[in-house]
Parts: C-alpha cells; sequence; structure tokens
C-alpha cells in the first residue's frame, strides 16, 4: 500500500522518538476534525467527519420489523462500512473487502456489545415498539471516502455524531387489529424522537510504531505499525470495548498504559465532537 | 492525491471568501489576453479558415467547442486548451523526484505522477565510485544497492524514446537518493518552471527539492558527496544512525505544513512563498501543527492578496 523508503521510514521513527511528527504533532495529539450533519436528505440521520485528510459518511437509516424469535425484547441494528474506490485504487473491485469487514467488526464489538445485546452503546430495547412483533430495525452505513489512517476513529465519530442527528418517527401502534399476528402501526410523519446518545463511545486508536505509541495515525504511520489497539470509551470514562490489530505482541502493563492514555484522550475527543455537533446542528438550521 | 479540508467559521469564511474575490479581481486585471474556459463553453475563432483543432476541443454546429476547464491557447492556426488541472506532462530538462517502484534488467522503473512509469537506465546515471566506464553485469547485479524499491528518487527528464517511453537520467552528484526528510506529494501544476528547483535553505539547515511533476521533497541537508570523501566508506554506516537534530526538524515540519497549507489554497509555489508562510507563522507565534488550522489558512489567503496586490501597485508604476 503506502511504500516508504529506508531515509523516509528513519525519519519518521526518529520523529515519533522526537515527540514531533511529520506534520508537527505531538505523540497524543489529533488532527484536526470537523463535522457536517445532515449530509444525506434521505437517511433518518447522517454525518460526514473529516480527521485531517481522511474523510468518512455515516448515515442511519431506520426501517419498522420483527424483533429476533430469541430476543423479542430487542430491536435490531446492523453495522455494514464500506471502502469506496474514490479514496484509493486498492479499495477497487473487491479489494476493500477485507478492510471493511475488518472496520465493522471492530465497531460492531466497540457499539452493539455482546451477542445478547447487553452492553451496548445503543440501548436495543428502546428500538422495540410492541414485544415480539414489531421493532425498529436500525442500518447502520459508513463509507470511507478519503483514507489517510485512523478510519476506526473516525468511522465511530461519524456514527456517532449521525445518531445525534437522527430522528426517528414516532409510531403509535393501533391496539384492536392484535387478534391476527399482524399489528397495525401508525407511522407519523411530524413527530420525531430524539435518538439517545449519551451511552455511545468513542473509539480512541493507539498505534504503536517503534519503542512508542501515537494517536491518529496517518496511513503512512499505519504502514510502519507493529500492533495498534483501539479502545472505545464512554462519555463515563468507561471502556466498552477494545480490538488489537496487528500481528505484535503487547505487555500487559504497556497495554494497561495504553487504555489509561486512551481514557484521556477519549475525554478530549468528546468535548471535541460536542463542540462540533453544536456547531454543526446550528449551521444545518441556519441553511433550511 | 488526498486534499486537505478546512473547516472554517462563520467569520472566517466571509473573509476567505473576500479574500479570494478580491485575488480573482486583481487576476482579471493582469491577464485579459488569456480566454479561461470550461466544458461546452465556444471557443471564438473569428470564421478564420482552416483553424486547427487540437487538445480539449471539438466541433459542435458549426463552432469550435471545449471539452475541458482550461485556458485557450493558440499558435498560428492550431487552437487547444491547456487544462489547469491535469497529470504532470514531463518536458525534457525537468527535475523531478520519483519512487523505484520495479528494479528491471538495467533500469529503474520510477513513479512520477505521468501516465506511465518513467525508466531510469543504468548507463544513464552515475556510479557510485565515480568512475566513467562501461556497465558490467556486476554492475547490473549490484543494482539494488544504487536504489532499491520505494527509494525517493531525484532525476532529470531526459527525453522520450522512439516506443514512447519516458527516460530520465541523473548524471550528477546532485541526483540521486533522497534520505532523512518526508515526501510531500501536491498537484503537478501549481510547481511552475523556473531555473533553481533545489533550494538549499541554509537558515533552516534542510533540503527543499520542488519537482515539476508536483513530488517535494524536504529533507535535512546533505552535502552532496564528493567521489574523493566516499572512499571512506567506515564513516557513512555510523553516519545513517544518527537522527535528525530537533531543531531542523521543526524547520522541516514547518515547511512541509507551508507547503500543504499553500496547495489547500490553491497558490503557486515558489520557494519565496514556502519560506515566507514559514516565517509569517513563526512571527505570529503559531504552533506548527495550527498552521494546518483554519485561522491560519484564513490569513496566509489574506496574506497572498496584499502581496499581489503591491506587486500590481509596483508594476504601474514602473
Amino acid at each position: 500500500m503506502v511504500g516508504l523508503s529506508a531515509g523516509e521510514k528513519q525519519f519518521m521513527h526518529g520523529g515519533i522518538a522526537q515527540d514531533l511528527r511529520s506534520d508537527g504533532r505531538q505523540r497524543l495529539q489529533f488532527r484536526p476534525i470537523s463535522i457536517q450533519t445532515g449530509v444525506i436528505p434521505q437517511a433518518n440521520g447522517s454525518a460526514r467527519v473529516t480527521l485531517g485528510t481522511t474523510v468518512v459518511i455515516a448515515s442511519i437509516k431506520a426501517e419498522l420489523g420483527k424483533p429476533a424469535p430469541l430476543r423479542p425484547d430487542k430491536g435490531k441494528v446492523v453495522i455494514f462500512i464500506d471502502c469506496s474506490p474514490t479514496a484509493g485504487p486498492m479499495f477497487e473491485g473487491r479489494g476493500g473487502e477485507e478492510l471493511s469487514s475488518e472496520l465493522s467488526v471492530g465497531l460492531q464489538r466497540c457499539l452493539l456489545g455482546g451477542k445478547s445485546g447487553a452492553g451496548a452503546g445503543i440501548d436495543l430495547s428502546s428500538l422495540v415498539l410492541a414485544e415480539g412483533k414489531i421493532c425498529w430495525d436500525l442500518y447502520i452505513d459508513g463509507l470511507v471516502i478519503s483514507s489517510d489512517g485512523n478510519l476506526l476513529d473516525a468511522l465511530a465519530a461519524a456514527i456517532k455524531v449521525a445518531l445525534s442527528n437522527t430522528g426517528i418517527p414516532k409510531v403509535s401502534v393501533i391496539v384492536e387489529a392484535s387478534a391476527e399476528d399482524q399489528l397495525e402501526v401508525n407511522v407519523s410523519d411530524e413527530e420525531f424522537l430524539q435518538f439517545d446518545t449519551s451511552g455511545v463511545p468513542v473509539i480512541v486508536t493507539l498505534t504503536k510504531v517503534g519503542r512508542h505509541y501515537i494517536a491518529d495515525a496517518t496511513s503512512e504511520e499505519e504502514s510502519q505499525m507493529s500492533s495498534a489497539v483501539s479502545v472505545s470509551v464512554n462519555r463515563h470514562g468507561r471502556v466498552c470495548g477494545l480490538t488489537k490489530r496487528g500481528g505484535a505482541g503487547l505487555d500487559p502493563s504497556v497495554m494497561l498504559d495504553m487504555i489509561s492514555v486512551a481514557k484521556h484522550a477519549s475525554e478530549n475527543l468528546i468535548a471535541v465532537l460536542d463542540s462540533e455537533i453544536a456547531a454543526a446542528e446550528a449551521a444545518e438550521d441556519d441553511g433550511s | 492525491m488526498k486534499e486537505l479540508l478546512i473547516s472554517l467559521n462563520q467569520t472566517q469564511k466571509v473573509r476567505l471568501q473576500a479574500a479570494l474575490q478580491h485575488l480573482a479581481e486583481l487576476a482579471s486585471q493582469v491577464s485579459s489576453s488569456n480566454l479561461a474556459v470550461t466544458v461546452a463553453d465556444t471557443i471564438p475563432v473569428n470564421n478564420e479558415d482552416g483553424i486547427l483543432k487540437g487538445h480539449g476541443t471539438t466541433e459542435f454546429d458549426g463552432q469550435v467547442v471545449a471539452t475541458l476547464c482550461g485556458i485557450v491557447e493558440r499558435v498560428n492556426k492550431l487552437v487547444y486548451v491547456r487544462t489547469l488541472r491535469a497529470r504532470y506532462k514531463p518536458e525534457v530538462g525537468d527535475i523531478i523526484v520519483g519512487r523505484v517502484i520495479e528494479i528491471a534488467p538495467k533500469r529503474w522503473r520510477l513513479e512520477i505522477n505521468f501516465s506511465q512509469d518513467a525508466v531510469l537506465m543504468l548507463q544513464s546515471m552515475n556510479l557510485p565510485d565515480g568512475i566513467q566506464r562501461r556497465r558490467t553485469a556486476v554492475d547490473e547485479l549490484n543494482m539494488r544497492s544504487i536504489f532499491e524499491e520505494n527509494d525517493v528518487v531525484c532525476a532529470e527528464v531526459r527525453g522520450f524514446q522512439h516506443d514512447g517511453s519516458l527516460h530520465l537520467q541523473a548524471r550528477s552528484q546532485k541526483y540521486g537518493k533522497l534520505e532523512r526528510g518526508q515526501l510531500l506529494i501536491i498537484p503537478a501544476y501549481l510547481v511552475k518552471r523556473r531555473k533553481q528547483h533545489f533550494h538549499h535553505l541554509e537558515q533552516y539547515g534542510l533540503d527543499l527539492i520542488l519537482g515539476c511533476n508536483g513530488f517535494v521533497w524536504i529533507g535535512e541537508h546533505a552535502e552532496p558527496i564528493d567521489s574523493e570523501v566516499l572512499e571512506d566508506r567506515d564513516k557513512i554506516p555510523k553516519d545513517k544512525q544518527r537522527d535528525t537534530p530537533l531543531e531542523v526538524r521543526r524547520n522541516i515540519c514547518r515547511i512541509s505544513n507551508s507547503v500543504r497549507l499553500l496547495s489547500a489554497l490553491g497558490f503557486a509555489l515558489s520557494v519565496e512563498a514556502i519560506v515566507d508562510t514559514a516565517e509569517a507563522s513563526k512571527s505570529s507565534n503559531v504552533d506548527i501543527k495550527d498552521m494546518l488550522g483554519a485561522e491560519f489558512y484564513v490569513q496566509t489567503a489574506e496574506r497572498e492578496v496584499q502581496r499581489r496586490a503591491s506587486l500590481l501597485r509596483k508594476k504601474r508604476f514602473v
């Protein structure tokens, strides 16, 4: 993918050791992040997140469906990520599938909790309209438009922003038709319910390059990584999920250190996201 | 090419808009002869006879119509459109920076942002020992000791061969492998052809190479190695382990960020503009990483307006 010469590699490693990366950032600093909401009119909620030169879009679509028979009191959430060929020639054809599924699995682990739906960032039971009969299915689609590293963090941020932008139509269940299995529902097109996003975590990925670890790696830095740990942390500073990529092993003490650093970094990230969400919503209101 | 997108707040947006508007006005004052066209614009040819339709034009309803965005150029009877944003088109003598992608018999293949890969023949570059002689099979086997795959190399365009392939040459000490620095890729049209493409910025202790193909190398200053010094081979491996000093690295990052910023704004890259931007960031105490932030982005656009306006004023007085 990204080929670097020996001289460039050495320069990058030296920069990380000296705490000054090639774009002037320190090891744990993020690139400037910016947010737009409501970028897809057909979706219930959408957002574009730009992190330096990485650009991703997330959209939320809600559809009425039937809960799974084993879990009648829970709605369904499906996460699908696609890497657009516009982001790079390596994503052409089936080239992006491996990365797409890796990102989808990583996000599912971080956002959706266990198999039973416990510990999910999105409250699944709030999606149920009539137990065992009808519920909302949330389809979360992410699209990578420009790829310059740290896709997982950008996608998680985009999903969090898109969820806060989501309005789900208010539904009233007409009770008398309950004799049959099919329920009659009345979907309001005026009243929308806001989504509770306070529990949705952000993901902070720390990438180990050489002897140090860095936050928000660019694709050049990622090409030199030995391993990367993605920690998803919610607003209360609790760790919700953990994914490790890369072959090299990590010492448990380093791992614990990384988690506490990620927790600290997530506080900043959440604060930045909150202020950006407020600004983006204000901008959207002005526009409409 | 990855483009930098910068989000601006409301006042910054207004300021940037004003600055860009101003730039457009200044540009229209300077050049009225060049006709800018977009796709489907008609090109006025004043019913001349025997007009030759060149690149980027077609005939539609008896009129010459542009099929590309760019500037209309005329050479005698030939009318063509010179595109503003296109792939790099090499010309003989261009100094370019490229990345080795393959080692083939007697040649290296380089990626230079052209529609095909460039070829650097073993015989068209100086050997490291500096002796002029025929290349032997041993030399061919040792090619990887000169350039490896992924190495960044600086060279000069030698010309097109009969089969249409692009050949390069590196017959001087100033060409060759580039180490200890970073490569930035920007649109090629932002680099204008000049006398000087190698710049040694002494005040910063770094080398800046503006490749005509839009590859910009910014690295620690390296003295061209004389063949006599090279006898002392033991010294080099030790030297390779050395890290770039922090002060030089700060300067490299600052210069790199000014290149990124200017290319994001779409301003032509000259060494003066780059150094000027870096100095402005230093004097207004802007942190290196904040150079890519919204505020400095707008400030740079406004400074460019002032620079061009003063240039225009000087021209009028002369």
